[in-house]
């Protein structure tokens, strides 16, 4: 565990001083895959089908906000549905306006959510996405989460109905309307599915949030069951023909998913629990405190040394007072000494203030001091600290 | 010369400044009820707009039985019968936003006092290194 532990550490490390270009790079892997999934789903309109075309909207989703990988992604299932049909890329612009105007006001921050959902969808892993709902979002969140399932529908229903539109005649658009929403109002499956996901990121919410020992772990198992059971039962009224084995082994993997998850985000040492009681004024206070596990993680540190003077140093003239610092900064003789040493540091706060003192703003920066000659204006002990960060 | 509990408290206040603490700064700028009021006018505009595109998504769907009858349903009842979904439908969603938004105001003036509590102490801070 305490390898675990530092490795966790080690990571969180990494993406704090990483982030500016992790983030960047995560979105834009996002994009690309998103878009991608929608062009080989659908790839109606053979220009939007092309890599360069996918690479530059990724390379641009990469510095936009998350929503906007939404909104790309919209756009090329719109387009690819006006190539196939007039009237579906109607049909379709008008549940995305219909979700915009009414649903994505409860949470629009949960564009992740969105984008995710009809992408794990189409892997035949969405099981992971409820639970991961339930563990780190509200539940305004599940909105966004219905509307996710409910996109990935409205694109199958669209790919279902390829062969029977193709052959309508151009004249016959009102049967093609019907023939959309007749797919998307009669699909069962989809129905099934929203209601499964909202109530097990509902009950993964609700019990995650007691004050119980273990409840990430109650939660998301009870989370994954309750998933199950929702489809089979939703299977055996409305024979949805969801996979058993599927929708179990999906439960499994989503399980291990929201342990990984649980890991990063709650893992707390139980067995180190306090309960305190208190009272003020005003209230009695019932307090239950759970350490966090931490460890702390071995890094770099810089020491400073101030130099050691030797003999026949010292200068000769008032002149001479930057003598040692030139010779120090030109030759690397007897001026300057630097000394590297591993310590232990504690978590990512407590670590960025020890660096800041030691006089290190950059992680593994080797810090050196230089030192001056005695009676100077500087510090304590006579020595003006000028630093150089390598 | 650097108070390491005023530069901690100082990256918790910037921190919330960028984040959660700009959408309920925007929230803490109204009154309640103005708050709450501009949220159900969006959210009746908005259920306004969805309701006509259902509705015309559910005309278009049986275009030809509609026009075919057009001359023989009571169209006064039918008008009737569509303002009364309309009214259910919208009613509905704006008590709904409603609902949030009282919850969301509260939210946010509750972890906007937190916040000017924290200035508060931020100053004390301050007058005490002086």
């Amino acid at each position: 565990m305490t390898g675990l532990l530092e490795i966790r550490e080690k990571i969180k490390l990494i993406y704090g001083r990483y982030e500016v270009f992790i983030l960047p790079v995560v979105k834009f892997l996002l994009a690309f895959v998103v878009l991608n999934t929608v062009n080989g789903k659908m790839g109606y309109m053979t220009q939007l089908d092309n890599v360069t075309i996918v690479l530059i909207v990724a390379l641009l989703c990469s510095f936009l906000p998350t929503s906007f990988i939404v909104l790309f992604a919209a756009g090329f299932s719109l387009a690819h549905m006006y190539a196939f049909s007039l009237e579906v890329a109607v049909v379709g612009l008008c549940m995305y306006l219909i979700m915009f105007l009414l649903f994505f006001r409860f949470s629009p921050k949960d564009s992740l959510v969105v984008a995710l959902t009809p992408l794990l969808c189409s892997m035949n892993i969405p099981y992971v996405v409820p639970l991961a709902v339930g563990l780190l979002c509200g539940p305004s969140s599940i909105v966004s989460l219905g509307c996710g399932v409910a996109v990935y529908y409205l694109l199958q229903t669209v790919i279902a109905s390829v062969p029977g539109i193709n052959t309508m005649a151009d004249s016959e658009a009102v049967e093609k309307i019907r023939l959309i929403i007749d797919g998307l109002l009669g699909n069962k499956a989809m129905l099934v599915t929203i209601a499964a996901f909202v109530v097990t990121a509902l009950v993964v919410y609700l019990i995650r949030r007691l004050s119980i020992d273990h409840s990430w772990t109650i939660a998301m198992a009870a989370g994954a069951m309750t998933d199950i059971v929702i489809l089979l039962v939703g299977d055996l009224l409305y024979e949805t023909n969801i996979s058993v084995a599927g929708a179990l082994l999906g439960s499994i993997l989503a399980l291990a998913v929201a342990k990984v998850i649980e890991f990063f985000r709650f893992c707390v040492d139980y067995s180190r629990t306090e309960k305190v009681q208190f009272e003020d004024d005003e209230y009695y206070y019932y307090v239950k405190a759970i350490p966090k596990m931490t460890v702390a993680v071995s890094s770099k540190t810089v020491k400073k040394i101030n130099t050691q003077r030797s003999k026949g140093t010292a200068p000769a003239h008032g002149t001479a007072l930057e003598r040692p610092v030139r010779q120090g900064a030109k030759n690397g003789k007897g001026g300057r000494n630097a000394a590297v040493e591993k310590s232990a540091g504690s978590r990512g706060g407590a670590k960025g203030r020890n660096q800041s003192r030691n006089g290190g703003r950059k992680g593994s920066g080797r810090s050196v001091t230089i030192g001056n000659i005695p009676g100077e204006a500087g510090n304590q002990d006579g020595t003006m600290d000028f630093e150089e960060l390598f | 010369m650097l108070n390491e509990d005023r530069v901690i408290l100082m990256t918790h206040m910037a921190s919330y400044e960028c984040g959660e603490g700009k959408k309920n700064v925007k929230i803490g700028n109204y009154f309640r009820s103005d708050y709450i009021a501009i949220q159900v006018l969006k959210a009746l505009l908005c259920g306004t707009i969805a309701y006509g595109i259902v509705f015309a998504l559910y005309i278009f769907y049986d275009l030809e039985g509609f026009m075919q009858d057009i001359y023989k349903i009571d169209l006064l009842g039918f008008a009737k019968n569509v303002l009364t979904w309309y009214a259910i439908s919208v009613l509905g969603y704006g008590a709904l936003i409603y609902a949030v938004c009282t919850i969301r105001y509260a939210r946010a003036k509750k972890s906007l006092k937190r916040y000017y509590q924290n200035l508060k102490k931020l100053n004390s801070l301050y007058h005490e290194e002086v």
